[in-house]
């Protein structure tokens, strides 16, 4: 039994997170380079990695299907923690994600609630084997819908469409039809002037400077210019580590967490972001994979939820970085720093492993 | 791989080659920014920086009542550093030190708090000479990451008169910061007065300049510019005039004084004594005159008027006198002895002077100890407390001042719970002449005082008149505010206890606030306390018939309220006889 966990499990999925994991820690220790504070940064990483690292084991060593048991349990909890942040939570550069935890620091209820959500939704389209008609996808669009709404309340316009963007996806490999989805995205981008007026300030403001960094270069587009300057001028083999220039570097706010692509684009130029995404893309691969070979249509959706989440993440932060998106504020994942969301993308992989372990025979 | 039987596997292939394509999008857009136009991007990060410039809004101006200027701002230099252009922080230090006239460890210390915000100019001197100015000019490339720029600081047109009332700036502390997120380190913000209260108004909003600069930080050109909005210009109640002559009198001494328009709420004056020169703060004040303030044992920050609480003494029979009246436990023509002396149980409490039989009316005007002893113990320390809470007592005014005290009410239940003693009779004897534990500030006694004068409504005093914005459109109006005293005064007893405080200033212990032709009540004070001489109260309100002023003159360890407060308070009176005589309503109005 033991050989055959040895022989099984997916040792490129796992050799890939390791990588990501290392690319993390070495871009984080550039970021606070030269900053007083960056041993306790480190410190945290360390401790970030270890818990994520024994989820991932715990996870991967369980039957998946043992969480599908009690998914609305799982469901309602999560609503709860949602709806607690917005009580108790503590306010952190003008949005309330977070739960003070003593020691720990806090954790973001939210991070937690991609991964929960994703097999709360695969639980609740297990028993359905069609997806025929658009209304067939409402009562799976509200079951995103409600805690997505307690998100936005937060307020984390990012970790919303996250959640949206992993509700189409799963669906989609679900069996919705292609169109359907399409036309709910386009009653979406109909909606969107009304929604606008819905946005704070400054999700406006950030959204208006993508679109145009130079009308407000002072506020909002100020992070994309720097950020375009120290990607750009990281050309094809970087600066080297440790050698971004401080003033630009110093320029960019947030830098080991939500800009933390600057530092690898800056330091280590085309080559090491191609590293990077490849290394996602690996990741990705296997991910998808095991969703293409799971036992069951649950761990088939887990896995592709999974996928999406991280693919999605990895996008709009890139994008972000480079201009192509607005500034949301979602982390580069097993990258940025941030405690819960490297710990829940590390049990999300210990559940992909988990999946694989009891893939369909020949899968 | 038996890939086909699951009905998901095309589905999850075709998102797997969506996902791969948005890749490729972005290692597209990856090539373009790093390997087509890299070497712009390199230039620009390496030769070209930007920075940005605070350029700051000019504060704005605030004016008295006529509309004439008191505060205003004048062009300045500040000399600023940036710390992320600092090679070596110690030999820019010793550098700059001599130049600009500063101690080498406050500039050490100025750079190292700038450290957490790397690209925000740090202000290491502000105001300084032009011929500073020129010499950190000329010595730039010496003094990487130093920069000039134009900051207005404040100027105060009448000198020391009003600081208390006004306020002065200084740099926002750093635990502001964290709960006042539309500042930025190293602004300016009011640190008392209306200053301080009107911050928010006054302060505009800050421009800022985007510079490129080259290599040596020199500016090369102008990027970007957003104009500061000015902030709205203050005017306030505060009367010139009667400022002055209220700091005249106070000179030399330690005290306050508070003149108020009993009807409005508006402070006409407001002073504490001894004053500071608010000018050593316009352009950063030095940490000379900053200990030498703060070291001052006579406390010349404190605004006495407000802050500071204080043993009301015989001043306190105004509220002892209108509960004896309306408890109908005294009329007007009530008849007390007064052998000098009370006696209490075991206890004889003593009065230093003998007045035989007198009336209220009487009792008041030579402010009877003796009588209002009798009084106080007939009322009970209950229905004390609860008159001096329905006048306003023990509760702070809302004026528009920071840190104002709220004073002390003692009651039967304060004193279990504080000294752990059960409330004695004679308290209630010491409370009733206000003293004993009794404690108020001068604009709680001219707010009692007007509520006295113009029938039991309790105004808030105010400072600010009206807000204008630059272009002189009001922005905001303060009106009249007025708190409901929880108990209505009686007619009569109203009637009786003016007619009392009539008395002592035609020829009572107020005699001394006697202004020919001009009909003035009001009660005088002598407060015994426990650090020394008593404190000396003069607290009084003209014409008796339609009152348009109160007066309140507060003079610490002054020994006689009729010798030394009342004086001061006919000043004011004297002074405000244009005001008061022509038409009793005739304020001039800007």
């Amino acid at each position: 039994m033991r050989a055959r966990w040895l022989r099984e499990v997916d040792w490129v999925l796992i050799g890939a997170t390791v990588l990501l994991a290392a690319f993390g820690v070495v871009a984080l220790i550039s970021a606070r380079h030269g900053f007083a504070d960056a041993g306790s940064f480190l410190r945290a990483r360390a401790l970030h990695l270890s818990l994520g690292a024994l989820a991932l084991v715990a996870l991967a060593a369980r039957d998946y299907r043992q969480l599908a048991g009690a998914w609305q349990v799982v469901y309602a909890g999560t609503l709860l923690l949602l709806a607690s942040v917005l009580v108790f939570g503590d306010t952190r550069m003008g949005a309330q994600r977070w739960i003070a935890l003593g020691a720990f620091g806090g954790f973001q209820p939210s991070e937690v609630a991609k991964l929960a959500l994703v097999i709360t939704l695969a639980r609740h389209l297990e028993g359905v084997k069609s997806l025929p008609r658009l209304r067939s996808l409402f009562p799976f669009a509200l079951h995103i819908a409600i805690p997505a709404a307690l998100i936005v309340r937060q307020p984390d316009l990012g970790t919303a469409l996250v959640l949206l963007a992993v509700l189409a996806a799963v669906l989609y490999v679900a069996g919705a039809r292609a169109r359907d989805l399409a036309g709910v995205a386009a009653v979406a981008a109909v909606a969107a002037p009304f929604l606008w007026r819905l946005l704070h300030d400054y999700q406006r403001r950030r959204l208006t400077a993508f679109l145009d960094p130079g009308a407000d270069p002072l506020g909002a587009g100020y992070a994309l210019i720097q950020s375009k300057i120290a990607v750009g001028s990281g050309q094809i083999f970087g600066k080297g580590l440790f050698s971004g220039t401080q003033s630009v570097l110093r320029f960019i706010p947030e830098q080991h967490t939500d800009f933390v692509f600057t530092v690898i684009g800056e330091e280590l130029g085309l080559a090491g972001a191609t590293l990077l995404l490849g290394l996602y893309l690996v990741w990705l691969w296997r991910a998808l994979r095991i969703a293409e070979g799971a036992r069951d249509r649950f761990g088939a959706m887990v896995a592709a939820g999974i996928a999406a989440t991280v693919a999605f993440h990895v996008v709009v932060n890139v994008g972000m970085t480079v201009g192509l998106m607005p500034v949301t504020g979602i982390p580069l994942p097993l990258v940025s720093h941030g405690g819960t969301a490297i710990l829940t993308t590390l049990a999300g992989t210990g559940m992909l492993l988990s999946i694989h372990l009891r893939r369909r025979p020949g899968g | 791989m038996n890939m086909d039987t699951a009905p998901w596997s095309p589905r999850v292939v075709r998102l797997g080659l969506i996902i791969l394509l948005v890749f490729a999008l972005i290692e597209g857009r990856l090539w373009s920014l790093q390997a087509i136009d890299g070497g712009r991007y390199l230039e620009m990060s390496e030769q070209n920086r930007l920075r940005d410039y605070k350029v700051p809004a000019p504060r704005g101006v605030i004016y008295d009542r006529a509309g004439h200027p008191i505060v205003t701002n004048r062009p300045a230099f500040t000399v600023s550093v940036l710390p992320m252009e600092v090679p070596d922080p110690q030999q820019l230090a010793s550098g700059l030190a001599p130049i600009l006239g500063v101690e080498r460890e406050d500039l050490l210390a100025r750079l190292e708090a700038g450290r957490a915000r790397p690209f925000e100019p740090v202000a290491l001197r502000r105001d300084v000479p032009k011929s500073v100015v020129m010499v950190v000019e000329e010595r730039r490339l010496d003094l990487p990451g130093v920069i000039v720029q134009a900051e207005p600081v404040r100027e105060y047109l009448l000198g020391n008169l009003g600081t208390h009332a006004l306020g002065y700036l200084g740099e926002i502390a750093e635990e502001e910061l964290q709960t006042r997120p539309e500042y930025r380190g190293g602004d300016l913000i009011g640190k008392s007065g209306v200053e301080r209260t009107y911050d928010t108004q006054l302060r505009g909003e800050n421009g800022r300049l985007r510079v490129e600069v080259d290599a040596a930080g020199r500016p090369v050109r102008v990027l970007s510019r957003k104009s500061p909005r000015p902030g709205h210009s203050l005017v306030l109640n505060l009367n010139a005039t009667l400022q002055e002559v209220a700091e005249r009198g106070l000179r030399g001494r330690t005290g306050a004084v508070v003149v108020m328009d009993p009807r409005s709420g508006e402070v006409l004056a407001l002073a504490s004594a001894p004053t500071f020169d608010p000018g050593l703060f316009s352009g950063g004040i030095s940490p000379v005159n900053w200990r030498r303030l703060t070291a001052d044992r006579r406390l010349p920050l404190m605004n006495r008027s407000v802050e500071s609480t204080y043993e009301p003494g015989s001043v306190f029979k105004i509220v002892t006198g209108l509960a004896a009246l309306g408890e109908g436990v005294a009329r007007r023509d009530s008849r007390f002895e007064c052998t000098g002396s009370l006696q209490l149980g075991r206890w004889i409490f003593r009065d230093l002077v003998v007045h035989g039989t007198v009336n209220f009316i009487k009792g008041t005007a030579v402010s009877c100890n003796v009588m209002f002893w009798q009084l106080g113990r007939a009322l009970g320390e209950d229905r004390l407390e609860r008159y001096a809470r329905a006048l306003g007592l023990g509760r702070t005014t809302g004026i528009d001042l920071p840190g104002e005290a709220a004073g002390l009410v003692p009651s039967s239940a304060w004193k279990q719970q504080v000294w752990k003693e059960p409330w004695y009779p004679g308290d209630t004897l010491n409370m009733s002449i206000g003293q004993g534990f009794v404690l108020t500030t001068p604009v709680q006694i001219a707010r009692m005082t007007g509520a006295v004068a113009t029938g039991g409504k309790l105004v808030r005093p105010r400072l600010a008149r009206r807000v204008l914005a630059a272009d002189g459109t009001e922005v905001m109006v303060f009106s009249r505010e007025t708190e409901d005293a929880p108990l209505t005064l009686t007619p009569s007893a109203l009637r009786a206890m003016r007619e009392g405080m009539r008395a002592v200033v035609e020829g009572g212990t107020g005699a001394a606030a006697a202004v020919p032709g001009m009909a003035i009540a009001g009660k005088t004070g002598s407060a015994e306390n426990p650090r020394g001489i008593p404190h000396a109260w003069f607290a009084g309100y003209a014409p008796v018939e339609g009152p348009a002023l109160v007066v309140v003159v507060f003079v610490e360890h002054g020994r006689r309220g009729g010798e030394v407060a009342a004086p001061i308070a006919r000043a004011l009176f004297e002074a405000a006889r244009p005001l008061l005589m022509p038409q009793p309503l005739g304020l001039v109005r800007p």
